[in-house]
């Protein structure tokens, strides 16, 4: 007898989710907004949350990760855990915009609310935040309603040009930032709350664009340079949104240069990339790879066209990471075993579970240095799910330009990669993959215990632009430190591309 | 794959096929300096050895690496071959102009093409990346090119394509020449729509298009 789904209440949100008993509480927590910076595998403190009704016996990694009182307090790593019963949980992430408690970020009191959107290409995240203390009072995060004009970001920009016509993609995700909007207003309508005092939103430069309503056109071509690039400024009776204060200012932060937009400098923000007197490194890596080095004195930034395969897409059997969706892919004993997201039948393949299976395959033999598949063209991972050779190629090709885009901006910066002491890996592809795999293919050069999964770290930094006296002022005064240099002009581009589309040979991983 | 490889000067055919550039050139050394006629070697020994590294290509065995690498190879036992050839007064297959369209700055793909172009005899004219059609068209009435080939990476960059072509109709150069392309979001369907010779889906077919291009 199919037993009966439990009620999962979140706090601060007041959201109630149904789950069926025995699915991971990460897949539960995942879709509402809820990251796991650490891919969910119980070493890093991310997913705390607290329980308030109901009860989660502590496990091993409780012990280790958590203090005796954070236990009797009812702390709980959600990672570690299935749904068992009706429980009602506090998220810790949402309760302050600290992410990580070892940061040296600390908000500033201000009377009022503030909304945060991050509009990405694939995804729009919106939180409702109290500035008086940091915490959350209601998240959104959807699919951006842009993207049945295209998926990735080049062919966005090109229905903008041509057929579509730019005005329509402006107005499709204006109407979507603002019905979101009134979504979290609503959630919060019976509470004593103070007014909305500013919305703030980040994306790269093609939805600074598109939001803006600017012409995209030079972006489509060579040499890539915005029309503008400089914040964007209304009041919310400008755009005509109600549910406002009608003077509240409604700002798109600016961008730093060619594709490279506001959510790489409000994520530079969030890490304290500011502040950083030691070498350092910052990749957010989706359908565009954007990469940041600083040796404490100068900052380069670049994006590189990484392809859609870390999301999971122009891969044969790919998907984004849902129900059915393989994850990771495991070395046991000589074979393989497969993570099914929700842990029913295999779908299909994400992002993650590509870049885990190629990883295994590589220590198992089964796909050469050269990305070569050892036997034939597929590889059977798990019924009815296989992974062609073409998939292997995708793969390369998106590693490379990230690798090589790397080996560029420090080879231009004269340092070399053993001394970047922390590498932030930024956005969603940072919390599911595991690092392992991207280090066993050679993603970046950096040492393993080096590299820092830091979250929706766009997110995180507009926040912290909410909380400034004057959010533009804050980011112009940054963005003038950062230099962006455009790869396609270097000469050494190509070179250090293809050298990068091989797989590194085992012995020389982690060294 | 190619079985009728003389043995006599194999080791160039296998270090192209393998992407050993040393090894390449150093066969070249010791084929000339035992006479063997250069044209023998380009025709018996390297044009075989890039076709069946375009044939390892598609049958996905080589990938970007592995191409490359061969190409290069090639042209360096090409370097040492090309002053031979045209001193004994040796024709190219045909004379290529090629590059990414206005606009486009990918090149990997179109110095593959030109790679295995050069690899196939043809004399290949690079004019690089971001070309302008005005730059097509001189290099058309300057240079007796057989063939234009042009390469765009981006959706965004494919109407170039079909502008180029029409200044070189408006120039009246069109009429002389043949017209190939390619790039990742390239079609058959839109080189017809645009008026284009042929399509080339990868490296290794602009091969043997540019020579049925040429005999027709």
């Amino acid at each position: 007898m199919p037993s009966k789904p439990a009620q999962i209440h979140l706090h601060p949100v007041a959201k109630t989710v149904a789950a069926a008993p025995g699915t991971p509480l990460a897949d539960v927590l995942f879709p509402e907004g809820v990251e796991f910076p650490c891919g969910g595998r119980g070493r890093c403190r991310g997913c705390r949350v607290r329980v308030l009704a109901g009860t989660m016996e502590p496990g091993e990694a409780e012990q280790r990760l958590l203090s005796e009182k954070e236990i009797a307090d009812g702390w709980r790593l959600a990672c570690r855990h299935q749904v068992e019963g009706n429980v009602s949980l506090a998220i810790a992430q949402w309760e302050s915009p600290i992410l990580a408690d070892n940061s040296t970020y600390a908000f500033e009191r201000v009377e009022g609310l503030g909304v945060a959107v991050d509009i990405g290409t694939t995804t729009v995240v919106a939180q409702l935040v109290d500035l008086r203390n940091g915490s959350v009072l209601a998240v959104r995060a959807e699919l951006n309603r842009q993207a049945r004009h295209g998926s990735d970001l080049m062919s966005r920009i090109g229905a903008s040009v041509t057929d579509a016509g730019g005005s329509a993609l402006t107005g499709a995700i204006r109407r979507q930032v603002a019905r979101m909007i009134g979504e979290l207003m609503r959630a919060v309508v019976e509470r004593d709350l103070p007014p909305v005092r500013g919305v703030v939103l980040v994306g790269n430069t093609a939805m600074h664009h598109l939001f803006g309503g600017l012409d995209a056109e030079p972006l489509s071509r060579y040499p890539f340079e915005p029309e503008r690039s400089d914040a964007l400024r209304w009041t919310a009776s400008e755009l005509r949104w109600t549910g406002l204060p009608e003077a509240c200012p409604v700002t798109f932060l600016p961008c730093i240069g060619g594709f490279v937009g506001s959510d790489v400098l409000a994520g530079l923000l969030a890490v304290g990339f500011d502040h950083r007197t030691s070498p350092a490194a910052f990749l957010d890596l989706g359908t565009n790879g954007e990469i940041v080095a600083g040796n404490g004195d100068r900052i380069l930034c670049a994006s590189t066209a990484a392809g859609p395969a870390f999301e999971g897409a122009r891969i044969s059997m790919g998907m984004r990471a849902a129900t059915g969706a393989i994850t990771a892919v495991h070395q046991l004993n000589g074979k393989w075993e497969c993570r099914v997201l929700g842990g029913g039948e295999a779908r299909g393949i994400c992002g993650s579970g590509l870049v885990s299976a190629v990883a295994t395959g590589l220590d198992l033999g089964t796909i050469l240095a050269s990305g070569r598949l050892a036997r034939g063209d597929t590889w059977m991972i798990q019924e009815p799910v296989s992974l062609h050779q073409c998939d292997v190629r995708e793969l390369q090709l998106a590693k490379g330009a990230v690798a090589a885009g790397i080996e560029l901006l420090l080879s231009a910066l004269e340092i070399p990669c053993s001394e970047i002491e922390t590498a932030f890996l930024a956005g969603a592809f940072g919390n599911y993959v595991s690092l392992e795999s991207a280090l066993r293919i050679g993603l970046f050069p950096f040492a393993g215990e080096r590299v820092t999964p830091a979250g929706n770290t766009a997110l995180l930094g507009a926040k912290i632009a909410l909380h400034a006296p004057d959010p533009v002022a804050l980011c112009n005064a940054f963005r003038k430190r950062i230099t962006h240099v455009s790869l396609h002009a270097d000469p050494d581009f190509q070179e250090a591309y293809v050298s990068a589309m091989r797989f590194p040979d085992p012995a020389r991983v982690g060294a | 794959m190619n079985q009728n490889i003389p043995e006599k000067w194999k080791s160039l055919y296998d270090a192209v096929l393998e992407g050993n550039a040393a090894a390449a050139t150093a066969a070249v050394d010791a084929a000339i300096e035992a006479n063997e006629s250069p044209q023998t070697l380009v025709d018996e020994y390297m044009i075989p050895a890039m076709d069946d590294v375009g044939e390892k290509f598609e049958q996905n065995e080589y990938f970007v690496p592995e191409l490359l690498i061969s190409a290069r190879a090639m042209k360096a036992a090409l370097t040492k071959i090309q002053p031979l050839l045209t001193a004994s007064g040796s024709q190219p297959k045909g004379r290529v102009a090629l590059g990414t369209v206005k606009g486009d700055l990918h090149d990997i793909g179109k110095n593959l093409v030109a790679a295995m172009l050069e690899g196939g005899g043809f004399e290949v004219i690079d004019l690089g990346v971001d070309v302008d059609p005005d730059k097509f068209i001189d290099t058309a009435r300057a240079s007796k090119v057989d063939i234009i080939a042009m390469s765009a990476l981006l959706t965004t960059t494919m109407p170039s394509m079909k502008t180029t072509i029409e200044a070189l109709k408006a120039a009246g150069v069109r009429d002389g020449l043949k017209i190939m392309i390619g790039g990742a979001p390239i079609t058959q369907e839109f080189a017809d729509e645009i008026g284009a010779d042929a399509y080339g889906d990868n490296a290794s077919t602009a091969v043997s298009i540019a020579r049925s291009l040429v005999a027709s």
